[in-house]
């Protein structure tokens, strides 16, 4: 990977995923787009970089030619880039300085017209690159489709469709907290920090002197920016993942922590609760995950042999968020877990539990040409294209067949004309006459013939004639079917949903600020009676009320009483203008 | 937002029969489930969303409201725990209120270990059940509670019960529990929510039959994420903001809903309890960009200051919706408190949501909103009466709006374009896809896939190279054989995803039998992309296989980067060095 040697400079100041610009810029990640479904990560880095013995500078070689960053970097997303002529033969063998100019002197002219510029080797030689021929790239901004179509796979990957849909139903949106246990290639990681970005942390844009605005701070106490927290308790893979969330500039957006979160939990000491409302466990047994993700812990005791007092007060879970509803899906491959995870989230209290499996595929589309016109073409159904073809066709085969016959019974009458013309030589004069007549027929049959059964070699030349002037992309019927390789079955996802915790009290403070059955019943009605126990109805009732209602009300109140609620009515002119 | 339920909202309520039902929770007043009874929103009101509630007896203490009460979860599962190891359950953790009614079906949990009984002895009858339709309709008449001693006495007067098998009695008494059980789960209104209640239960056609699978999907191509504020080095520098999507929405507002979630300006940040409020950032976030357009319209005239709030437009993080009609339908979204004939100044889609029609869009001098009203010193402004003055500037605001939003989407260079329309397809691209910034995404929803091969048809290769070799006259587009410029687009790619729901309850999990028909629904993607200048050939083409062909190469195989391999048919590169 060309991330092994990104300079040990500053870190992306912001993500090319998330905040792309307008143009690739050098330390940046983009993706090389080579041809659908082929995709190239690059981190493009600056001419001064080690360049690993071009004298363009950093080169990604593809198989549609070579490509010095000094040409894709600054250049307006989503443009073609042409291929440039960079000499890739002599740099990569052993002691390449000696032996690499003892070459070049050898094939001077060949080595001129390659890199005319070969003798400066310093900086301002790499800008004097030439354009190959043949050949380009797209270069775009990086994506989480791009990434996963093209990252280097560690474990298997989470597709797009499966991550599409889980964060929509994990409800991760800017803003949002989500814990992600078994980041494995990180293809989830990274569309979870797309979904919930809605800013980078603060402490890291100061660092870079950026400017910052209200957006991108946490100014307000309590608020946190959206955040992937993630685990991996595979350690290679886990130091693999963190450089590469390094170098996509998601530091303050993905915190990844090692650890098998099964035996562990989700707790990560020396920094803030997580609470998050999202989790996605990918792991090969979640249900033993579950037992961290309850509503209430009892606290961990420093003496992992003794068992926690039955005394222990229960705690809320710091890894929860206290008031949100939290979303959990599972992703495994086979159903036994599935039925194990659901029967563990349903002894846990978790709601709402469902399964689902996705099925996604890419469909192609082509134009599909069949008729005789394409004889001899490559990739297409030379077969007739209908029943008359196919009579014509035949008629054509027939005929040539009965003048095959013809033919041979003409030779064959020849021959034996011949013989008896030579066994009647001695008779005169008469049969030469007779073979005149015999050929000139011949020759008239032949040419007719040839007119009209044109051979197969002619056939096929004459349609490879026409085929220029043909419009093949609008020739034939254009026809769909799904892509020759299906990925029939990923995983089984559950979903399920653990509710605010509700206690009793909390229920009793409910019915008292807005009405719970009692005061429902003193109400007696629906609709009629402004009349509500509690404050917080009565208030909202108040609320409710428009200026001139007030007035009104006033008015009728000092009409009745006179002038001492006067001071009330314009008490409540008063409130009224505050609202 | 999602933590407790709010006075004034909608909120969804899912039944006993898995039907759901939207309704708004104003203080107050009843709500109705149907044949479910009804309950009073106050009993709602301030609790948190995903509780089960159960209509309780009327009778007992009020007689005209029933009460309700929270269904803890160990009482949900209660039925499904046979067969399952019953592990230790920690559902006590959770506070919720416990029951009381204690009805249990013991007659699931005593079947437990008559697992081989077939239904080889059951007679198909009706008569099995004993009690008549009008026995039942009576008993329900004066049963008050939560319908469980109902099914009780319905399962109890089953004859043939104790012949059927676990699956068919668990299946009779789950049958019987949708149609009698009074219970409800209140949902928070959301978008997946939203569609999947429109899709199942509402009118599909009015969001054009849209998955959830193939919404969530489409937001993930799309790279539909939130952009924060960041100093951008290469910048347009024009102004025009980023983080702007351009939709063409004809799912009455469901894109847009979607869209709106996923970039953090759908909801409205208002609190019950004002100590939790997630969408504070947000409003951080418009003070920044009121600041960012106050400046930008300081410069126009006869602006009062009060004007400002309500008119300016939000520079990040925009939607632009482009409809046919001269109001956009944007129906849906009143789901979340923003109605688009009268948007309330504190809703963000009022400065995020921005709207024109296709006569804007394409010849704004012909729409009468486009041209400025005339304008008066304010000397004349100030002589008028007031109505006539807020007259005034009520249209010189609209003016300006519209100016803006028309000048702005006509400036192009927006982050993906998302289209779900019965419209051709075609004339749309043709208008829309200019005005992508390179690297973009084009995503199109149909119902159907005909109109999506048609356009990929219209991008495919072939037409593409042709396209190239033989460019049509500049300005004539869109011709016959080109209606669109296959150049502005690459990868374009057919996708559709499909969820199959299982069922997972212990020794009984399989898919769900029947399930949704109809349109499958399919999406079209693609990436604007900036062709290179001039002529520009592909690699990766065999030359031997150029010089066979003779007359003319064939299209396909001038541009494209042919699936051959090429290795060392290339003079030069190996082609492999892919980093």
């Amino acid at each position: 990977m060309a991330t092994d040697s990104l300079p040990p400079s500053a870190p992306p100041r912001t993500s090319p995923f998330l905040t792309p610009g307008s143009h690739s810029s050098a330390s940046s990640l983009s993706i090389l787009h080579l041809r659908r479904d082929q995709h190239t990560p690059v981190i493009l880095q600056p001419s001064s970089s080690p360049s690993d013995g071009y004298i363009e500078g950093p080169v990604t070689n593809t198989r549609f030619g070579s490509f010095p960053h000094s040409t894709l970097i600054n250049q307006p997303w989503g443009s073609q880039i042409r291929a440039s002529e960079v000499d890739t033969g002599s740099r990569g063998r052993k002691g390449w300085e000696g032996k690499g100019k003892k070459r070049k002197r050898g094939s001077d002219e060949i080595a001129d017209e390659v890199r005319p510029e070969t003798e400066e080797e310093v900086e301002g030689t790499r800008k004097a690159i030439k354009t190959s021929a043949t050949g380009f790239v797209h270069i775009l901004s990086p994506t989480p489709e791009l990434w996963t179509s093209s990252l280097p796979h560690r474990t298997q990957v989470v597709y797009t469709p499966d991550y599409s849909y889980i964060l929509h139903r994990l409800r991760a949106r800017p803003g949002s907290v989500i814990i992600e246990a078994g980041a494995g290639s990180g293809s989830f990681t990274h569309a979870a920090a797309r979904a919930v970005f809605d800013g980078y942390p603060a402490l890291s844009i100061q660092d870079e002197g950026i400017q910052t605005n209200a957006s991108a701070e946490p100014a307000l106490p309590g608020k946190q920016n959206g955040k992937v927290y993630s685990f991996e308790f595979h350690e290679q893979r886990c130091t693999a993942l963190q450089s590469e969330i390094k170098d996509h500039g998601l530091e303050g957006i993905v915190e990844l922590t090692h650890r098998d979160v099964c035996t562990e939990g989700f707790t990560i000491s020396n920094s803030p609760p997580i609470h998050a409302s999202a989790i996605f466990l990918d792991l090969p047994a979640p249900w033993l995950a579950l037992k961290h993700l309850t509503r209430r812990i009892r606290r961990k005791s420093l003496d992992p042999s003794a068992n926690p007092e039955p005394t222990t007060p229960l705690t809320p879970n710091p890894v929860l968020h206290p008031s949100l509803p939290i979303h959990i899906c599972t992703f495994s491959p086979c159903i036994e877990q599935v039925t194990r995870t659901i029967s563990t989230l349903r002894s846990h209290g978790w709601l709402d539990i469902s399964m689902v499996e996705l099925s996604a595929k890419k469909i192609e589309t082509r134009r599909e040409r069949v008729g005789l016109q394409e004889e001899g073409l490559r990739g297409v159904n030379a077969s007739a294209a209908n029943v008359e073809e196919a009579v014509e066709r035949l008629r054509e085969v027939e005929g040539r067949t009965r003048w095959f016959h013809e033919m041979e019974a003409r030779k064959e009458k020849e021959q034996e004309q011949e013989r008896d013309g030579a066994e009647a030589k001695k008779d005169g004069e008469p049969d030469d006459m007779v073979k005149g007549e015999m050929e000139k027929e011949n020759d008239t049959v032949n040419g007719k013939e040839k007119e009209k059964y044109t051979s197969k070699a002619s056939r096929l030349a004459s349609i490879a004639s026409r085929l220029p002037t043909r419009k093949l992309y609008k020739e034939g019927r254009l026809v769909h079917r799904p892509e020759p390789e299906l990925k029939m079955h990923t995983s089984y996802l559950v979903f399920a949903i653990f509710p605010r915790e509700w206690s009793d009290e909390d229920e009793k403070e409910a019915e008292r600020v807005w009405g719970g059955r009692e005061a429902a019943d003193r109400r007696g009605g629906v609709e009629e009676g402004g009349e509500l126990g509690g404050s917080g109805g009565g208030r909202k009732e108040e609320k409710r009320m428009s200026k001139r209602q007030r007035r009104k009300e006033a008015k009728r109140r000092k009409d009745a009483d006179g002038g001492k609620v006067e001071v009330d009515g314009e008490k409540t002119d008063v409130e009224s203008r505050g609202n | 937002m999602r933590d407790l339920i709010r006075p004034d909202t909608f909120v969804g309520l899912r039944l006993p029969s898995d039907a759901i039902q939207v309704v708004r929770v104003v203080p107050n007043t009843s709500i109705s489930i149907g044949k479910y009874g009804s309950f009073y929103a106050n009993h709602i009101i301030g609790r948190p969303y995903h509780l089960t509630f159960e209509v309780l007896d009327k009778s007992d203490t009020s007689p005209a409201q029933s009460g309700l009460r929270i269904v803890s979860a160990s009482e949900l599962y209660a039925d499904l725990r046979d067969g399952e190891a019953s592990t230790p359950s920690e559902s006590n953790d959770l506070g919720v209120a416990e029951g009381n009614s204690g009805v249990e079906y013991e007659l699931v949990g005593e079947d437990g270990e008559v697992v081989l009984r077939t239904n080889r002895a059951i007679i198909d009858d009706s008569s099995t059940q004993t009690m008549t339709m009008a026995q039942i309709e009576a008993l329900k008449a004066e049963c008050t509670g939560s319908g469980r001693d109902l099914i009780q006495k319905i399962l109890g007067s089953h004859i043939a019960l104790d012949q059927k098998t676990a699956f068919a009695l668990a299946k009779y008494t789950l049958r019987k529990t949708k149609k009698y059980l009074r219970s409800f789960t209140v949902l928070p209104v959301d978008v997946p929510l939203l569609a999947h209640w429109i899709l199942t239960d509402k009118e599909p056609i009015k969001i054009m039959e849209l998955r959830e699978e193939t919404l969530a999907l489409m937001g993930s191509l799309l790279n539909l994420h939130c952009t924060a504020i960041h100093s951008e080095p290469n910048g347009h520098g024009s102004g025009i903001g980023s983080g702007r999507w351009l939709l063409i929405d004809e799912t009455s507002g469901l894109l847009a809903a979607s869209t709106a979630e996923k970039i953090g300006v759908l909801n409205q940040p208002k609190a019950l309890v004002p100590s939790i409020v997630n969408d504070e950032h947000e409003q951080a976030n418009s003070d920044a960009d009121d600041t960012a357009t106050a400046s930008h319209s300081i410069a126009q005239p006869f602006k009062p200051p009060r004007i400002h709030s309500s008119s300016s437009l939000a520079y990040l993080n925009t939607i632009t919706v482009i409809h046919a009609n001269s109001q956009p339908n944007l129906s849906l979204l009143k789901y979340f408190e923003f109605d688009h004939a009268n948007p309330s100044p504190s809703h963000p889609l009022c400065r995020h949501l921005k709207t024109l029609s296709w006569l804007q869009l394409l010849a704004p001098e012909d729409d009468l909103a486009y041209t400025e009203p005339d304008t008066f010193p304010n000397e004349t402004i100030q002589s008028w009466k007031s109505g006539r003055r807020g007259n005034y500037y009520r249209k010189r605001r609209r003016w300006e709006r519209i100016k803006s939003i028309v000048d702005e989407t006509r400036a192009g260079g927006f982050d993906g374009l998302m289209i779900a329309t019965g419209m051709d397809l075609a004339t749309v691209l043709h208008h829309t896809v200019p005005l992508l910034r390179g690297g973009a995404q084009v995503v199109i929803y149909s119902p159907t896939v005909e109109p999506l091969v048609e356009i990929s048809d219209y991008y495919s290769l072939g037409r593409r190279t042709a396209f190239i070799t033989d460019p049509p006259e500049p300005g004539s587009m869109p011709t016959e054989d080109f209606p669109l410029d296959p150049t502005l687009l690459l990868a374009a790619t057919i996708h559709t995803v499909k969820c199959r729901p299982w069922q997972v309850l212990p020794g009984r999990t399989h898919p769900l039998m029947t399930g949704r028909g109809s349109s499958e629904g399919y999406i079209f993607t693609a990436t604007r992309v900036l062709p290179a200048e001039g002529k520009i050939e592909a690699r990766g083409n065999f030359k031997r296989r150029r010089v066979n062909d003779g007359n003319g190469s064939r299209g396909s195989e001038i541009v494209e980067q042919t699936l051959e391999p090429i290795g060392r048919e290339l003079g030069e590169g190996d082609g492999t060095n892919i980093s």
